[in-house]
């Protein structure tokens, strides 16, 4: 054996790093890195065609519609006393182990905290504050425009280590939520409290619109009405103090008080934390709205590559999330769980470049820029088929969207939309009107100019169907004469993706996106004039009027809200900086074992939860 | 003898500018990388500038030699800085990884060692037989298995199928730290992710030391060994697998290089919180300063791997210290 050179060793490993690296970027996206140039990806579009007319015939038996699931599950026998419930957090990272809220920022940790960790205040469907929480509130409008809300904490709610739940505590909260040192993200949710804003910047020791009226109320002060404080825009997570006291702010996030014993007034308490990996939960019998079924429940990371077995074991009986694409796979083979389904808070959504952003962040619209004219973006709306992309890429899981407010907000989604179908002969007559016309004979249309158009499409990589969809739609643009290319010539990773947009590339025009609705139905984070994530630089002086007013103290009577509401989706459709393409389900799968599970986002029952028997039900 | 502790002093020297080369490659590379921990939050709630303040605050926004100086000063003072994921210094998320890690690769070793010698003697021993072509079978089925796939159908087979081996996580949930069976969860949790890799890794060992003994068995000694009188078996076990070990041994520090590629996809698929997985989260939600530590540990454990080899080797051969 001779002796490999260092030198040698060096390199290579710099290669594998790099190797890694880019199966990294690939893993993120999969299917992604596969063609670089053009000319593959439309040889790749052809063979999807191909696919897709192939697949056409037994299709039909393979469409599934989210209404054919229910969000509750449908018990099966009675449960028994006590038992433990095996819950898997479905996640190819681990759980960081921030557990509390205030500070935690991973998805992962906040799955982990629904057992033990709830806010005082219960919401319904429509996210609006019920009077059904651990808390119960009252509203006074005050004469110089401020509002106070006085918050009673029910007299039972105790901490898992006996201590009262208190006034003070919510209001600690607030105090280090809005203190200096805090590097948190959750500073909106508090910014609106009378004195926050002085506080914040040091110039007060406390927050004057905070009052402890007694042990279990207090009242908390705004500056201004605004719907939020009847929806859901509120901070009612308390912090205990007796624990959190004599800790520096700045310590909190990295202390044990919220990684090794962290504690809430759930129904659960935390027995032990194996990190990133595993918790386990015993029953709190002081729960408030009395003692949980369950003797416990025992939670652990699961990747998605291997939930599928380990619902089939028995190894865990129900997820924080599927993977919907495994579905059709697996349901023949769980004979022994129920999906549980509802729509997904998110939908896609194709963007237009519309304008630039000033010096001082707004959006001004470019009257020059190659998507100016709403006519082009109708004419592209009527090109696409999203049910049909919904059905024969996701199985009829994901379908076509209307409203960028989506249906789960029953109370403000406007169902009568009258929104462009999929119709290329209108797309083209559009397009014809508007003097996009083929000039020079090669089957694309030039733009009323005559010069030609090539409208740039970035979209991201990410799963295995993110190549042929964009292919898909770059196929339909093509057939209404629109010469629709990927920027780069391929599917950008997430990273970039974001990155190139956010800095206004102007190799960009249009782009595929997502969002997250989030719970409130205020639009100004995404759609406003000055708002950062406001990627189509779209603004309009009638957006402007209608944002204000949705959010304005006017606004706090809610048929007024969604009157407002109902008129900027209106808007939309007619301006069109986006529009929506896909609605998403989410499916759950539980076991038949369980009983009282509800996947809803304004269920409050986990202490009803029990299941029928000790062992899991096998298929 | 002083010959060769010169040899080790100069190349323990050597390994320093190694060092260094590393550490400002890789942080270059994690440079490049797009985006950075703050470009996955997209939160209409968090605005840009909030984003832009906590770049600012973090440092994000430095030319790299600032950042790099920064980083190596605090490197030197054993401050691997702050993990913006984990939200505590890096040393401590990586220490309960490193531990992970460490008793993976000790158990794959072992396991890697005891599939390895006697199927490599055996196979040299008995080369060109029907033992040997099975054996070389497998060692070429093994060359050309892909682990994470390999890794993907042990799980299937062994941990849901036939329900023999706990699927994922590194110890069952609820166990108290300190006790007996909290060791023998952990234990029992590493086999078959250690199995995987040991099964695919082992391979090249194989091959090796058949080789090695093929070659040996027709030296002179070996006839002369013969003619005295020696019996097969001392022939094979004293003079024969002597000889052809050494250079095995000589191998290990490389095999350290195969076993931290092979943990990286193995700890991702059996869900091991070890510094493979550490490794793969930090860089797809760009947790630098995490990913920074972690290729730094990487390289210098394969440094050192390197380093380690090129000892065993020159007290091996001798014909290696002769400049």
């Amino acid at each position: 054996m001779c002796k490999p050179s260092r030198l040698k060793w060096l390199l290579a490993f710099m290669l594998m790093l790099l190797l890694v690296l880019a199966a990294c970027s690939g893993d993120s996206g999969e299917e992604a890195e596969s063609s670089d140039d053009t000319e593959s990806t439309e040889e790749a579009a052809e063979e999807t065609e191909e696919q897709e007319e192939e697949g056409e015939e037994e299709s039909e038996d393979n469409i599934y519609s989210i209404d054919d699931f229910s969000p509750v599950k449908t018990d099966q026998g009675e449960p028994m006393d006590g038992g433990t419930l095996n819950f898997g957090l479905v996640s190819d990272t681990v759980f960081e182990g921030v557990l509390n809220p205030v500070f935690y920022e991973g998805n992962p940790d906040a799955e982990v905290m629904e057992f033990f960790v709830e806010g005082l205040f219960s919401f319904d469907e429509n996210f609006n504050y019920t009077q059904d929480g651990a808390a119960t509130w009252k509203l006074d409008e005050n004469d110089d425009g401020t509002v106070t809300m006085t918050v009673e904490i029910r007299d039972n709610v105790n901490w898992h280590d006996g201590e009262p739940v208190t006034a003070e505590d919510l209001a600690f909260a607030y105090e280090v939520i809005g203190h200096p040192d805090y590097t948190g993200v959750r500073y909106y949710l508090v910014e609106n409290v009378l004195g926050m804003e002085e506080y914040n910047a040091g110039e007060a020791d406390s927050i004057s619109g905070l009052e402890i009226v007694d042990e279990k109320t207090l009242k908390i002060t705004f500056t201004h009405a605004f719907p939020g404080i009847k929806a859901s825009g509120l901070w009612d997570d308390p912090l205990p103090k007796h624990i959190f006291g004599d800790i520096p702010v700045e310590e909190m996030a990295e202390s044990d008080a919220v990684r090794k014993n962290p504690i809430g007034f759930g129904p659960f308490k935390v027995e032990t934390i194996t990190p990133g990996e595993a918790v386990t939960f015993s029953a709190f019998e002081d729960y408030w709205q009395g003692p949980p079924k369950l003797d416990g429940v025992t939670l652990k990371v699961v990747p998605p590559e291997t939930v599928a077995e380990a619902l089939e074991s028995g190894e865990i009986d129900t997820v924080d999330r599927f993977p919907t694409d495994q579905y059709p796979d697996v349901k023949d083979k769980l004979t022994n769980v129920e999906f549980l389904g509802q729509q997904e808070l998110a939908y896609t959504y194709i963007g237009f470049k519309l304008g630039k952003r000033n010096d001082d962040g707004e959006a001004v619209m470019d009257p020059d820029a190659k998507m100016a004219d709403v006519n082009l973006r109708r004419a592209m709306w009527h090109a696409v088929d999203n049910d049909a992309v919904g059905e024969r890429f996701y199985n009829g899981l994901r379908w076509k969207a209307t409203s960028l407010i989506i249906p789960r907000f029953t109370y403000y989604h406007k169902p009568d939309l009258d929104v462009p179908d999929y119709d290329p002969d209108e797309a083209n007559r559009i397009l014809d009107e508007a003097g996009y016309i083929d000039v020079d004979g090669d089957g694309l249309r030039e733009d009323p100019n005559g010069e030609k158009l090539t409208i740039n499409f970035a979209s991201m990589s990410g799963g295995e169907v993110a190549e042929p969809i964009a292919n898909y739609y770059i196929q339909a643009w093509k057939q209404v004469g629109l010469d629709v290319q990927l920027v780069d010539g391929r599917l950008l990773e997430f990273n970039t993706f974001y990155d190139r947009v956010e800095a206004d590339d102007p190799e960009i025009d249009i782009y595929q996106g997502a969002w997250g609705t989030g719970t409130d139905v205020d639009q100004r984070g995404l759609y406003s004039r000055t708002a950062s994530y406001n990627y189509p630089r779209y603004a309009s002086d009638k957006n402007d009027e209608l944002l204000e007013a949705g959010a304005s103290p006017e606004a706090m009577d809610l048929e007024y809200r969604k009157e407002i509401y109902n008129q900027w989706q209106e808007l939309m459709v007619e301006e069109i900086p986006v529009f929506p393409t896909l609605y998403r389900a989410e499916l759950i799968p539980v076991n038949n074992r369980v009983t009282g599970w509800n996947i809803q986002d304004h269920w409050n029952g986990l202490y009803e939860v029990g299941v029928t028997q000790d062992d899991p039900i096998l298929p | 003898m002083k010959f060769m502790w010169k040899f080790i002093v100069r190349r323990i020297i050597i390994t320093f500018p190694q060092l260094i080369l590393l550490s400002v490659l890789l942080f270059l590379m994690a440079q490049a990388m797009p985006g950075d921990a703050l470009t996955g939050l997209i939160d209409p709630n968090v605005p840009e500038e909030v984003k832009e303040q906590r770049r600012e605050e973090l440092g994000l926004n430095d030319p790299w030699h600032v950042r790099y100086v920064d980083w190596v000063s605090g490197i030197v003072k054993g401050d691997l800085g702050q993990s913006f994921r984990f939200k505590m210094p890096v040393t401590e998320v990586v220490t309960d990884r490193v531990i992970n890690s460490f008793w993976l690769s000790l158990v794959t070793l072992v396991f890697t060692y005891l599939i390895a010698v006697p199927l490599g003697m055996l196979s040299g021993r008995y080369n060109n037989t029907l033992l040997d072509s099975a054996i070389t079978t497998y060692t070429y089925i093994g060359f050309a298995t892909p682990i994470f796939i390999f890794a993907l159908v042990m799980v299937w087979v062994f941990g849901y199928n036939l329900g023999w081996f706990p699927t994922s996580g590194s110890v069952a949930p609820g166990l108290e730290p300190g006790t007996m069976e909290y060791y023998l969860s952990k234990f029992y949790h590493l086999l078959l992710p250690a199995l995987s890799m040991a099964l695919i890794q082992t391979v090249s060992t194989v091959q090796y030391l058949r080789s090695e003994i093929i070659d040996t068995k027709q030296k002179d000694f070996i006839i002369t060994a013969r003619a005295k009188g020696a019996s097969e078996s001392r022939v094979y076990n004293r003079h024969i697998f002597r000889n052809s070990i050494l250079p095995i041994a000589a191998f290990f520090g490389y095999e350290i290089t195969t076993l931290i590629t092979g943990s990286i996809f193995v700890e991702r698929i059996f869900a091991y919180p070890g510094m493979g997985q550490l490794f793969i989260e930090s860089v797809l939600l760009r947790d630098f300063s995490v990913v920074n530590a972690v290729v730094l540990l990487f390289g210098i454990a394969m440094i050192l791997g390197a380093l380690l080899s090129d000892i065993i080797l020159s007290i091996v051969d001798p014909r290696i210290r002769i400049k």
